[in-house]
């Protein structure tokens, strides 16, 4: 009996004392290989290099709504305007989102105005294209994780946010800072004037989506314009890198590699190539590539490429071109648009400033893409171009204005604005028959929406136009 | 919590009291075996109606004292038949114990390397010997499971030396896309590492790490399904546990055991290809293009520079396997000792494509004194080879020129030999992935008895490995004209350091309270780690061509990923004996794991489970010979993988660029909160032998749910995540195991045995989570929208494919699986059309399976064969949308036919218009682009899901044992020689390669789709026994 007592005695110490050491033991559960906070220079570099991607992303759907690009296949969903899924976009739009909400609030707390002002621009800019393609989306109920299913905020309402995060964030980026912006801000490398003129430039384009509604108001917009971009030289642009290729370029890598995709649309051909238009425009061949023949041949929206082979035979993007070249800025917001803008703005006050601005925009994309000076100067002395600041029309500025955004997901709001009245343009062949004839109007709330949050996602059909479209 | 636990098994192990008799008559004696007349240690002696017993020493002798003359003394061994003395005026009795003929009686391993008669369990377990693994030659221990256990599905994920094979026993269990589903591998003992870690580019048909193990190694298999078998190897085991026991020493002469075999490895089927068309498009040759085989009629052609090459038999090489073991065992009464060392070494059939193993195993007993012994053992293994990249090689097989020679692949300087595509073999040659695993798996084990009813036992194993990778793809050489294989060429090193220790502490009070009741009790603690370290350096863009070295590139990235998990278990296991024909044995654990939040992380999970062997109890029929039923109830949590709780930032693998490095917040959210998973199962079963064995039937029913499951569950990404780890969702599955087995023939010197598994399962995703409708567990590339997608939605089972389909216009409104019985509708062009609506066509995992092996014996030679089947399920042919896009399928053949697509058109009326197959411009002057196959058929997804049923000759042996007339003229104690034939018959509705094949690796849970995967092979092997 001695015996067995000793052993329960050491049994029972051995079990506590494994007990009492087991929560040391296991403590060990901390993430060795990923951080709980970031530094926010780092979220602000990847932060401005996702937006210009989320351009880039919208922008890749939206080229062939508004017909820059078409698909070499028939039928291809995106020319033809049927739905198609948008999960991996909205999710790279609300993965910024986040972390911006992050850099603002780390900002906040830390005095570091222009990490402040440059989020909230940034923030305004991601939201805003959101808004613009989607319509009513999560916002005041996202990033805090207090649901899974976040509510969808009106359309309007959100752009007053929009506006808002714009004029927050010029005020903070012109208050004293604790910490500065430097190199890793990849669309300015820390400039701060650049910053709040992309502020002033965005609150333009956003403003000027509304005209036509009770909220629009010229002068708000001129005001905007007058302190936004000066030349060029302030353009909003993230350059691509030797480890990480501009995406434009990997298309057009790919496409040479039969990995089919860049093939442009007829429309734009023939709007540059002296068909729909009686000028030949410089800017085709620095664009755009050939067919074998060294012909500009496009193809037409939802149409295919028939029995057209794969290469050869139809222009692309081509690799090495000033949008397509592995270290080619993506575009965020240009010189030129803004140019656009204010002449739309101005032309039915003041056609003169219209005028000059119409043909600085012109001036500012050619250069841009390096038109010679004298292709440039015969190009803006074709009468079909220097129609006159009496003779200017809101049909020439969105013309010229589609020129210049190429490939930008601004066009499809011009787009709608404008009703797709541009020359000659006609719906895409095999069109989505539930569109009834009509161009669309919106996208549709992706699948992974649809099926992780299904009772808030709005009943809409791509028809329905967003508020500023109504 | 914690504290209770322990209490309440010291309380239950103050139940065993003792209470000694005195005695008044002394036995002793000798207990040897019929068979060779050796002394049999370890013998139990009971004398009947008392608790007093003995136990045989090593030289079989035995003293017992005897209340009186008319006691009667009961001498049980596992295995042995039973006998009974009355005890009389005898002071010595010697006994002679015969084997049980009947495998009713078979030993079978459980739970910490614990034999158990199979008779006592309470649940279905299954086991196989030594023979029935190296019979079926497979050098993955996983493989010669296969068709051999009912419930166990063991699927090849190719056929590249060395790769993966997946083990899921009785269905898929959890709803998380990257869970690892399968079963726990224990082998002596002590949990070893069986995860597989794919290469991280193109898929390279990586090892799953039991594939280390030398089947010779192994004594035998046991397979412990159920959650009841399962509950003392905690979390780990929910999924099974497979039992593997290795080979040890015997007491006796030295013996040394010599194993040679070679063997030859071939394609074993290939889809039905077009040998009509070369190269060119539209049905024009050109020697240039891009375009493989949509050119010119070769016939027409008649140019002996345009004439089929048979590549797709040509590019493969027969494979060769060489494997040789030699092992040295022996012992006498103090120590016993087993070492081996064995070779193996493979090339696949893809060129280039190797895998080879060196095993080295020393294991020894040795018996201190009656009450302490110990044993250890130790394996070192170094294994590894080239992985080509099979999926690639494929790919580059599709676009190579029908009409032009694959194995023209290199010029005299070293550069690619092509007409402007990338030759497969060359880049086989040259991109190369090779991985060199060092492991060593340890044990030790001490065993104290300080009495004769208790045993004090301690484990400790080891399994430790470094897995070393290099994969290289040259750049350019600097010559001109030459097309490299990369623009830059770059190296990856990759470093993976893998620790595993297991110490398992146990204690075993066993009492025999008289004749009737025998109890025995176990109690312990369980201590698990591992820790696991990844660095991978990638260097790009080469200085001096062809030297590879990181320092030699002008790029270097590096990353970094580590993990540690930590398990503490305590345990109580009771097993109770009634009169040796109700068994009946109640389990608990409690677990705490270092992954759980703290407050949740220690939970407990009971198990009781009851056998009933009613033919010993009740007097049956003559022809009844056994009969016994079954039945158990078990629980078994679950942890989840480390450093996941919260949320994180992580810099993306895009950075560094320009000298910053990005942070992004994850998208995964770990809940704080989270609670252990909880698999709950329930299984009855009965099995009866009759005839004197000669058949014999085992039937189980089994129901399993998971609930609480721990999924990444997918959430807006309006939240700021993506994915939210949390207990949601429960699957369910349940089925039928059925093994039929018996001798039908035994006369003179002939022998006929047989034996048959099946298994039907069903699965349910019973429910994920409010709001959250699907989960993607995977999807895989098809050409102009067939891209196929697993995905898992409530009320369905697991592992229903979705894709495009041809629009029917008899499906009624919102239907979600495809129906073919109903017409297509054809366009006004005259062909299908299609949808891009994502329906079922098809679920990827099988509804039946099961297996039949068949050994004949007649004096030394003997023949046997395994068949395994599979029924009830369907596949994503990714080879069948790539072969139709580019004319290489023996359908495309007809591409100068006119055919009529039967089906309807949008008004109803059946189609009556004739179209041409063709491309360009057809014989009726339409303009048919591409033709129907790359404008139509591979562009729907309906044309490539398809049943992927096989009934397969898994394996054929035909073998000769020297008999002992001439064999005691050699020097040799055994001799054996066998031919052997693996996988030769397979038949299936598939087109394709063996559908035997996915290319998610034995770690994914894709299981659907083949990719572009290393094609299945049939085997032939030559195998020399000796033993001396």
């Amino acid at each position: 009996m001695k015996f067995k007592n000793k052993l329960y005695t050491i049994l029972g110490a051995g079990i506590l004392l494994t007990t009492s050491a087991c929560d040391s033991f296991l403590d060990v559960n901390e993430n060795p290989n990923s951080p709980e906070d970031a530094p926010i220079s780092g979220l602000l570099t990847n932060s401005t290099y996702e937006t210009s991607l989320n351009v880039q992303r919208i922008g890749s759907t939206t080229s062939n709504y508004v017909q820059y690009l078409a698909s070499p296949n028939p039928g291809s969903s995106s020319d033809t305007m049927d739905p198609v899924n948008f999960s991996g976009t909205w999710f790279s739009l609300y993965n910024v989102m986040t972390d911006l909400n992050e850099i603002i609030r780390k900002a906040e707390e830390s005095g570091a105005n222009h990490y402040l002002g440059a989020g909230q621009i940034l923030m305004a800019l991601n939201l805003g294209m959101t808004v613009d393609i989607f319509g009513d989306v999560p916002f005041s109920e996202s990033f805090n994780f207090e649901t899974v299913t976040p509510s969808y905020d009106n359309d309007e309402e959100l752009y007053v946010q929009v506006i808002s995060l714009l004029d927050q964030g010029i005020a903070n980026l012109q208050e004293e800072t604790s910490i500065s912006i430097g190199a890793d801000d990849f669309i300015y490398g820390g400039s701060i004037d650049n910053w709040i003129k992309l502020g002033h430039s965005l609150k333009a384009r956003f403003l000027l989506h509304t005209k036509g509604t009770s909220t629009y108001n010229e002068n708000e917009v001129l005001a905007a314009v007058a302190s936004g971009f000066q030349s060029n030289e302030d353009d909003a642009t993230v350059t691509f890198f030797e480890q990480r290729f501009n995406p434009w370029a990997q298309v057009a890598i790919n496409n040479a590699n039969l990995l089919l995709g860049g093939w442009i649309s007829e429309q734009f051909v023939q709007a540059l190539d002296g068909t729909s238009y009686p000028t030949v425009d410089p800017r085709l061949p620095l664009m755009i590539g050939t067919t074998d023949e060294g012909e500009f041949v496009g193809t037409v929206n939802g149409a295919g490429r028939g029995d057209a082979p794969e290469q050869g035979a139809r222009s692309t993007l081509i690799p090495g071109q000033y949008y397509t070249s592995t270290t080619s800025p993506l575009l965020i917001a240009t010189f030129a648009e803004l140019k656009f803008i204010e002449a739309e703005v101005a032309l039915s006050s003041d056609p003169g400033r219209a005028y000059a601005a119409y043909l600085a925009g012109i001036e500012a994309h050619m250069d841009m893409l390096n038109v010679s000076e004298e292709d440039k100067q015969a190009y803006l002395a074709d009468p079909s171009v220097s129609v006159g600041a009496g003779a200017l029309t809101l049909d020439d500025i969105m013309k010229e204005k589609w020129v210049a955004m190429f490939l930008h997901p601004e066009t499809w709001n011009d787009a709608r604005r404008f009703d797709y009245a541009y020359k000659d343009m006609t719906t895409p062949e095999n069109l989505n028959p539930d569109l009834n004839g009509n161009y669309i109007r919106r996208l549709a709330y992706p699948d992974s929406e649809v099926s992780r949050n299904g009772a808030n996602v709005p009943e809409v059909t791509l028809l329905d136009r967003i508020w500023w479209n109504q | 919590m914690k504290k209770s636990y322990a209490y309440s098994l010291l309380f239950l192990m103050g139940l065993l009291c003792f209470n000694p008799l005195y005695a008044q008559v002394s036995v002793s004696g000798t207990v040897t075996t019929s068979g060779d007349g050796l002394p049999l240690p370890g013998v139990s002696i009971v004398v009947e109606g008392t608790t007093q017993g003995a136990v045989t020493s090593i030289d079989g002798t035995y003293t017992i004292s005897a209340p009186s003359t008319e006691s009667v003394l009961v001498f049980s061994f596992i295995g042995y038949e039973t006998q009974r003395r009355t005890v009389g005026n005898n002071s010595t009795i010697n006994v002679v114990m015969s084997e049980e003929a009947s495998e009713l009686n078979e030993v079978i391993v459980t739970a910490f390397g614990i034999s158990q008669e199979k008779k006592a369990l309470g649940y279905a377990a299954q086991s196989i010997d030594s023979e029935a693994i190296t019979k079926t030659r497979q050098q993955n221990v996983v493989n010669a499971l296969q068709g051999q256990v009912a419930g166990v599905q063991v699927t090849n994920s190719g056929g590249a030396p060395g790769q993966s094979a997946r083990i899921i026993i009785r269905g898929i269990n959890s709803l998380d896309p990257s869970a690892n589903n399968q079963p726990l591998f224990v082998v002596d003992g002590v949990p070893v590492d069986n995860s597989t870690v794919e290469s991280g580019g193109t898929p390279r048909g990586m090892s799953n790490r039991i594939a280390d193990i030398n089947p010779n190694d192994i004594e035998s298999m046991s397979v412990l399904k159920g959650a009841a078998a399962t509950a003392l190897y905690g979390v780990r085991a929910a999924n099974g546990a497979v039992i593997i026991t290795t080979k040890k020493g015997k007491e006796g002469q030295i013996r040394v055991d010599f194993n040679s075999s070679l063997g030859f490895d071939q394609l074993v089927k290939k889809p039905k290809l077009q040998d009509e068309y070369g190269q060119g498009f539209s049905g024009e040759r050109n020697d240039t293009s891009f375009w493989p085989s949509w050119g010119a009629n070769i016939a027409d052609e008649n140019d002996p520079d345009y004439v089929y090459q048979d590549n797709w038999t040509r590019a493969f090489d027969t494979g060769i396997q060489f494997d040789n073991s030699i092992s040295v065992s022996g012992g006498n009464e103090a120590a016993t000792f087993y070492g081996s060392f064995g070779r193996l070494d493979q090339n696949g059939i893809i060129p280039f494509s190797t895998w080879d193993r060196t095993s080295a195993k020393l294991s020894g007993t040795i018996k201190v004194s009656e009450k302490f012994n110990f044993s250890g053992s130790m394996n070192y293994i170094n294994s590894g080879g080239n992985r080509v990249p099979h999926d690639r090689f494929l790919e580059r097989m599709m676009y190579w020129a029908e009409t032009q020679d694959v194995r023209d692949y290199i010029n005299e300087d070293g550069t690619m030999r092509t007409y402007g595509n990338t030759n497969p073999i060359y880049d086989a040659r040259f991109a190369t992935y090779e991985d060199n695993v060092n492991r060593i798996i340890g044990n030790i084990n001490l065993n104290y008895s300080p009495t004769d009813w208790m045993t004090l036992s301690y484990r400790l194993g080891v399994d430790n490995y470094s897995d070393s990778r290099t994969e290289i793809t040259p750049g350019p050489k600097g010559i001109d004209g030459e097309r490299p294989l990369s623009s830059t060429g770059f190296i990856e090193e990759t470093r993976i350091n893998s620790r595993d220790i297991t110490s398992n502490f146990y204690i075993t009070l066993q009492k025999e309270w008289n004749s009737d009741w025998n109890t025995s009790l176990r109690l312990g603690n369980d201590i698990f780690e591992r820790k696991f370290d990844r660095v991978t350096a990638t260097g790009s863009n080469f200085v001096i061509p062809d030297f590879f070295n990181l320092n030699n590139t002008s790029q270097i990235f590096a990353s970094q990923g580590k993990s540690i998990r930590r398990l503490v278990g305590f345990y109580g296991d009771l097993m109770v004996d009634y009169k040796n024909f109700l068994f009946l044995n109640v389990t608990g654990r409690n677990d705490i794991s270092s992954t759980l939040p703290k407050s949740n992380n220690s939970f407990f999970y009971p198990s009781v489970n009851l056998g009933y062997v009613f033919s010993e109890n009740f007097t049956l029929p003559d022809w009844v010979t056994f009969g016994k039923l079954r039945a158990s109830w078990a629980q078994v949590g679950k942890d989840t993988n480390p450093h996941i709780l919260g949320s994180f930032f992580v810099s993306p693998g895009v950075f560094p660029l320009d000298g910053q490095v990005g942070f992004s917040r994850n998208s995964t959210f770990g809940d704080p909160n989270l609670r252990p998973e909880l698999t709950t199962s329930l299984e009855f079963g009965a099995q009866f032998a009759f005839f004197n064995n000669r058949v014999n039937l085992d039937v189980t029913y089994y129901k399993t749910n998971s609930k609480d499951q721990i999924i990444p569950v997918p959430i807006s990404d309006a939240t700021g995540f993506s994915s939210y780890i949390t207990n949601a969702g429960e699957i369910e599955n349940r089925g039928w195991e059925i093994v039929v087995g018996g001798t039908p023939i035994e006369k003179g010197n002939f022998r006929w045995d047989v034996s048959a598994n099946l298994t039907s399962n069903t699965n349910e995703i019973v429910g994920i989570r409010e709001g959250i409708e699907e989960i993607v567990v995977g999807s895989q590339f098809g050409y102009a929208g067939s891209r196929v997608t697993m995905i898992l939605q409530e009320g369905q089972a697991y592992g229903n494919i979705f894709g495009s389909s041809y629009v029917r216009p008899g499906a009624p409104e919102g239907t979600t699986e495809l129906d073919r019985s109903l017409p297509q509708l054809i366009g006004a062009n005259g062909f299908p059309v299609r949808t891009g609506e994502q329906l079922i066509l098809g679920n990827a995992v099988p509804k039946f399976f099961g297996g039949l092996r068949n050994d004949f014996t007649y004096k030394g030679f003997e023949l046997s064969f395994l068949i395994d089947f599979r029924a009830g399920l369907q596949q994503y042919d990714q080879f069948g949308n790539f072969l139709s896009a580019f004319g290489k399928q023996e359908d495309s053949e007809r591409r100068n036919d006119f055919v009529v697509f039967p089906g309807v058109l949008a008004d109803g009326s059946q189609n009556t218009q004739e179209v041409w197959l063709g491309q360009g411009e057809g014989p009726d002057g339409v303009n048919y682009g591409a033709g129907y196959w790359r404008n139509y058929y591979r562009g729907v997804s309906e044309n490539f899901v398809k049943d992927a049923d096989f009934i397969k000759l898994r394996n054929i042996t035909l073998a000769y044992n020297l008999q002992p007339s001439v064999i005691e003229r050699t020097p040799f104690r055994t001799a054996r020689i066998s031919l052997a034939a693996n996988n030769i018959i397979l038949s299936t509705p598939w087109d394709g390669f063996d559908p035997e094949s996915f290319s998610a690796g034995a770690g994914g849970n894709a299981v659907g789709f083949t990719g572009l995967g290393f094609p299945g092979v049939q085997s032939y092997f030559v195998t020399l026994n000796l033993g001396l």
